[in-house]
């Protein structure tokens, strides 16, 4: 990594983590609330304009959050530099894929799609 | 070419495990065991939006004690690695570098992850049961 590119690095981890300090206490709380919710109770919590909100936030907020921070772990124990370049890729592939179908899924219970 | 053998720093298991060493580590542990919680829980999303079959079988899966032992260890890692991150930024607006408060809020961080741990879980488990 470039000295700048480092520094971004170190702000975007951090500014995700102040979010994450509300959103993840927010999704905590509302799964302890739908203990045991059948599929229309999560349809009509996720069907409410500020929860979908919250929860798109959280789900673009983490998976940003988390591919930064495996990415470091990543740099720190593989070695191998093939094996690395290979490894940030997956991470980065496997982190998009999955922020974006959570907010398809989220999405298609906002709008009743 | 021989690669040229550049010094590297010693491995963890050099160590003598420290709270702080030890703290650090289960940061990243909980950091990887909630990244796969995050995978989880787009599986029970999907299911909530697209399938049937899907849903039930993620909400199966909670209900089962294998789901219920990964609850657990989320429910911990989540409040681990909130806490501990919190520790984190207060350490880069530099507060708490000192080596006693280091591992006084070390402890604080074990202590209220535990608690926390406890209240959520146990009270979810009791809430689940009336439900």
């Amino acid at each position: 990594m470039s000295g700048g590119a480092a520094v971004r690095h170190w702000r975007a981890q951090r500014v995700s983590a102040v979010a994450l300090i509300l959103l993840t206490l927010w999704l905590v709380e509302s799964l302890l609330a739908h203990l045991g919710a059948d599929r229309a109770q999560i349809q009509a919590w996720l069907g409410q304009p500020i929860p979908a909100a919250l929860a798109a936030a959280l789900v673009a907020v983490a998976f940003f959050h988390l591919a930064l921070g495996v990415r470091v772990v990543l740099e720190d124990y593989v070695h191998t530099p093939r094996r690395q370049s290979t490894a940030l890729l997956a991470n980065r592939v496997a982190c998009w894929a999955l922020a974006l179908i959570a907010l398809a899924a989220i999405a298609t219970l906002a709008f009743g799609w | 070419m021989i690669p040229a053998e550049r010094p590297l720093s010693p491995h963890l298991q050099i160590y003598k495990p420290q709270l702080t060493s030890v703290l650090s580590i289960t940061h990243r542990g909980t950091g990887l065991a909630l990244g796969v919680g995050a995978i989880f829980f787009v599986w029970w999303l999907s299911g909530a939006a697209w399938s049937d079959a899907c849903f039930r079988a993620a909400q199966a899966f909670w209900g089962s004690w294998l789901g219920k032992l990964f609850l657990l260890g989320w429910t911990f890692s989540l409040f681990f690695h909130l806490l501990n991150g919190v520790r984190h930024l207060l350490w880069d607006i530099g507060f708490g570098f000192e080596l006693p408060m280091a591992y006084r809020t070390g402890w604080t961080v074990v202590a209220f992850s535990a608690l926390l741990t406890v209240v959520a879980f146990g009270g979810g488990l009791y809430a689940w049961g009336l439900s």
